[in-house]
């Protein structure tokens, strides 16, 4: 059956449309018309119109709200996808954002007329940098891995401007799959050592791979197995040794607010997900932020412009961006960076405050113990003792059954529940990612594991009834390897 | 704390659940002597009616009551239509994950395969992806892709491309050690002569059309020369010019990236925006970031999945083709919306009056003694004028009636001081136009700044 003559439960916006209608109207046109073979030349104009569907607002509308209902979204329940920080979005930032004065401003706006952007954008670098124990704090990176590219990029001008780039960047093998990626883009070679049975860092491992090549190591803690890297001072030390830099991927800084300022124990830079920790929406998919904070010896190679505070007002404005960055490894954004998002996390720092920041980790630990301590019995738990934000089960125990742990998180679906993250990190077999964040509730963590408990009891006793799961979403399980073999990735049809 | 549940008594019994004495316990893993000295210095708490006022009061340091502008140079004020700020705004959107559970995300997972079929059309190009961060990193992507596809070690650059969209390029090709050639301008578009001689081993022509001055390339010449070089054509183009003219496909690009915050998104000081990008289907495989494709489920009904992930860096780690995950997915749903109600005809009528009113404009101001427009040449949106006096000192001199005339160029382009850039968009009117025209006039009649 091709995707064409299938059953269809939302017809394509293409398949909608009728030809002659429009969903918005423009004002009259108040100037000569051009006319565009005239302007252009023929040559140059299109020959066929570009095919866009033509339907009426309410066409629209009704379309993607039909759409929207097939989401599980975090407004809904519990989406507790191990190292993404699913957390709730708090509303007031969705508003402020939406404010005319920052979202109708041109980035070539004059300083004296965009004071209000500068100073927020200024504040958060700072209050970043105060939260991570960095000095200088670069928020131009559009995402996580565009932050872990920034990262190496600085880590690249620093080593290049002591007269030697070097070659390798080192990574545990429990990393997440951007930090390799990032580095490579970043032209350097991924040293990949194995993990101990608890996900640390073997440090004799790291003490072999150690050389005067290594550029960097980049670190994620706490790790993807949800545990603090208790020997860390150690690892800085014996990078710092042999002239390399310790980055430390944000992804799971949630479980730190408050608690380990990064800069304060030895790491040189970091990023943060200002999509995660800080409760910025993800949107589907994005947009993110992933500023990069950097020590007082990195800040030189920043990305350009940085924006800067000068009270004496010498430039005739209080803040201003600072363009003239000789050292600097240039832009990496079009602009400053996703500004908008910038807004919803500056709210965010502002509602919670010191003691509110450092609560949020405390129950984001808490509720992350209080869901292990549930499952412990029914699903196999390869780190014994407390995690921190996040822990990882393995269901080798259900496999054994026929229950993969992909049937598991596709059984959860049916519950009205989100999955977990599954397969990762690669050192766990069958592995079940969790991280409920702090915004969850005791009964929402209870129904979440009440759930999972009952596949676990269903995985004995009726396996299929997991495996033929889900069956109350609107689609069943999806063909993947159909979709990959005939490949079809846009609508040929009108 | 609004935002956490728990109570003191919920901590409690989740303790007892637990075995655990406190929270503290819970934390024993972590060395006292790294832990945090003292609490963080940052300001609050603030209740939510504090936090309104504080942020209201910087969003109104910034001046956008009041004011004509005619800033573009990539990023423009077009009107966004109601209906797409209310969709965007559902939940069910905003607060989702990128799609790693299929049949619990049709919703995103068939928007983004709309967004790849509307940019598919567009551009006239066979595949998409389902975006990227902004126009800028997408043309670098696909210079690497140019030079991964090619295994040729030189990019090659018009000076019409944005100023920003070069100097990303710079960062992110600079540890690859490639040779970046830029190739000058004649008349304000790409000089063929200097072309030819930049082209051959090169991996890719990164041209921009319409340019960053507004004027359209040579796209056709260009596209036949660099084919015939064994380069590949990266075309970075504005989406609503793609209204009225020849898509990419049809001058030899390869890949099609460009900047789609003009579609339906607020300028928002310059971020989130979006980078869309298309392809020739034989550079599928080699395509950066998230692919939807169509299949079916079990019961043979149309869905909707995330497809080619091995090229991915979740799953290829250091072989991936690019390290993006999350990408502008909310923005790519806010283009889709915006041209499904556009449609066919409003969004042609849109670059009709875009078009029109920049003639428009352009009229108005090369009435002007002294002033005239920098280049012969056709333009679509946007244009460069020259002034008999510095374009700096006019900006801020009309800055105080309210009009921002435009980006001066000087910044940008050796001996262009008294030159600027001038968007207009449907949101102009032809006193808006009129405006910037005698105000302008005024200025240099009385010769306040020269």
């Amino acid at each position: 059956m091709s995707v064409l003559d299938a059953k269809v439960l939302e017809p394509t916006v293409f398949e909608l449309s009728s030809p002659g209608r429009t969903g918005y109207r423009l004002p009259a046109l108040d100037v000569p018309e051009l006319d565009p073979v005239a302007a252009f030349g023929p040559q140059a104009v299109r020959t066929a119109p570009p095919g866009l569907p033509e339907l009426t607002e309410p066409d629209v509308v009704r379309h993607f709200t039909r759409l929207a209902e097939m989401n599980h979204h975090v407004d809904r329940a519990i989406y507790p996808l191990g190292s993404c920080t699913m957390k709730y979005n708090p509303k007031v930032n969705e508003d402020l954002a939406g404010l005319p004065g920052f979202a109708a401003i041109h980035p070539e706006a004059e300083p004296q007329f965009c004071q209000g952007a500068i100073s927020l954008m200024y504040h958060l670098g700072r209050h970043l940098a105060r939260i991570s124990g960095m000095d200088e704090v670069s928020l131009q990176p559009a995402a996580g891995a565009a932050g872990e590219l920034t990262g190496m990029l600085v880590v690249r001008a620093y080593h290049e401007d002591h007269g030697n780039p070097r070659t390798n960047v080192i990574v545990p093998d429990s990393a997440h799959g951007t930090n390799p990626a990032s580095l490579t883009l970043a032209g350097y070679h991924a040293v990949e050592i194995p993990s101990g049975p608890d996900g640390r860092i073997d440090v004799d491992a790291l003490g072999k791979a150690l050389d005067a090549e290594t550029a960097a190591v980049m670190v994620t803690n706490p790790n993807t197995l949800g545990v603090f890297e208790n020997r860390i001072r150690e690892v800085i030390d014996l990078v710092h040794g042999v002239g390399g830099l310790v980055y430390l991927d944000g992804a799971n800084l949630n479980a730190s607010l408050g608690i380990v300022r990064p800069g304060d124990i030895g790491f040189d830079l970091m990023h943060y997900n200002l999509h995660k920790t800080f409760s910025t929406p993800h949107g589907g998919g994005g947009p993110g932020s992933g500023p990069v904070g950097v020590k007082r010896h990195l800040a030189d190679y920043l990305p350009t412009p940085m924006p800067r505070r000068d009270e004496a007002r010498s430039r005739g404005v209080e803040y201003y961006l600072e363009h003239d960055r000789p050292k600097s490894i240039g832009k990496v954004h079009a602009a400053y960076g996703n500004f908008l998002v910038m807004v919803k996390a500056y709210a965010y720092i502002l509602t919670l405050g010191p003691a509110g920041l450092r609560r949020v980790a405390e129950n984001a630990v808490l509720n992350a113990n209080y869901l292990q301590a549930r499952l412990a019995g029914d699903y196999d738990l390869p780190q014994k003792g407390y995690c921190q934000h996040e822990f990882v089960l393995s269901a080798s125990r259900q496999k054994d059954r026929g229950v993969k742990a992909l049937d598991i998180a596709k059984r959860l679906l049916d519950y009205g529940l989100h999955a977990p993250t599954v397969y990762f990190p690669l050192i766990v077999k069958e592995a079940l990612m969790i991280e409920p964040t702090e915004t969850e509730s005791r009964a929402s963590l209870d129904r979440f594991a009440d759930a999972l408990i009952e596949i676990a009891k269903a995985a004995e006793s009726s396996p299929e009834s997991v495996t033929a799961a889900p069956t109350t979403t609107p689609v069943a399980r999806l063909d993947e390897a159909r979709a990959a073999k005939d490949l079809n990735v846009a609508w040929e049809g009108r | 704390m609004p935002y956490v549940p728990n109570t003191e008594r919920d901590r409690d019994e989740m303790l007892e659940v637990i075995g655990a004495s406190s929270v503290e316990d819970l934390l024993r893993d972590v060395p006292a002597e790294l832990r945090a000295k003292a609490p963080l210095e940052v300001p609050g708490p603030l209740s939510e009616i504090e936090l309104v006022r504080h942020v209201s009061e910087l969003a109104a340091r910034n001046r956008v009551e009041g004011v004509v502008s005619f800033l573009g140079g990539g990023i423009y004020d077009h009107a966004v239509p109601a209906a797409v700020r209310h969709v965007v705004r559902l939940p069910h959107f905003y607060t989702a994950y990128t799609p790693y559970q299929a049949e619990a995300s049709q919703g995103t997972l068939q928007t983004i395969y709309e967004f790849q079929s509307l940019i598919v059309r567009l551009t006239g190009m066979d595949v998409a992806n389902a975006s990227m961060y902004d126009g800028a990193t997408a043309a670098a992507e696909a210079c690497l892709m140019a030079i991964d596809a090619t295994k040729r070690r030189k990019v090659v650059v018009s000076a019409s491309v944005s100023p920003a969209a070069r100097r990303v390029l710079r960062t992110m090709l600079a540890p690859d050690a490639v040779d970046i050639v830029e190739v000058p301008l004649r008349h304000g578009v790409t000089d063929l002569a200097a072309l030819d001689g930049a082209l051959p081993d090169a991996a890719a022509l990164l041209l921009q059309h319409p340019n960053y001055f507004g004027l359209l390339e040579p796209a056709r010449e260009i596209g036949e020369r660099v084919s015939s070089s064994g380069a590949l054509l990266v075309a970075s183009v504005d989406p609503v010019s793609l209204a009225l003219l020849a898509p990419p496909g049809s001058y030899g690009a390869e890949i099609a990236v460009g900047e789609g915050q003009s579609l339906g998104s607020p300028m928002g000081f310059g971020g989130p925006l979006l980078g869309f990008m298309a392809a020739r289907k034989k550079h599928v495989r080699r395509l950066p970031g998230r692919i939807v494709g169509a299949t079916v489920d079990a019961h043979g009904r149309r869905g909707y999945v995330m497809t080619l992930q091995t090229r991915e860096q979740h799953i290829r780690r250091e072989k991936a083709t690019s390290n993006i995950c999350t990408n502008e997915g909310l923005v790519a749903l806010t283009a889709a919306v915006y041209l499904s109600l556009l449609g066919e005809r409003g969004f042609r009528e849109l670059a009709v009056q875009v078009t029109s009113k920049a003639h428009y404009a352009a009229d108005a101001l090369s009435r002007i003694a002294g002033v005239r427009l920098c280049f012969p040449g056709a333009f679509f949106r946007e244009f460069a004028v020259e002034l008999p006096v510095d374009a700096g000192r006019v900006r801020d001199e009309l800055a105080r009636a309210g009009i921002w005339p435009g980006i001066p160029c000087g910044r940008d382009y050796d001996g262009m001081d008294r030159s600027l850039l001038v968007s207009v968009t449907e949101t102009h009117s032809r006193a808006d136009i009129d405006s910037l025209a005698s105000a302008l006039e005024a200025i240099i009649a009385t010769r306040r700044v020269s």
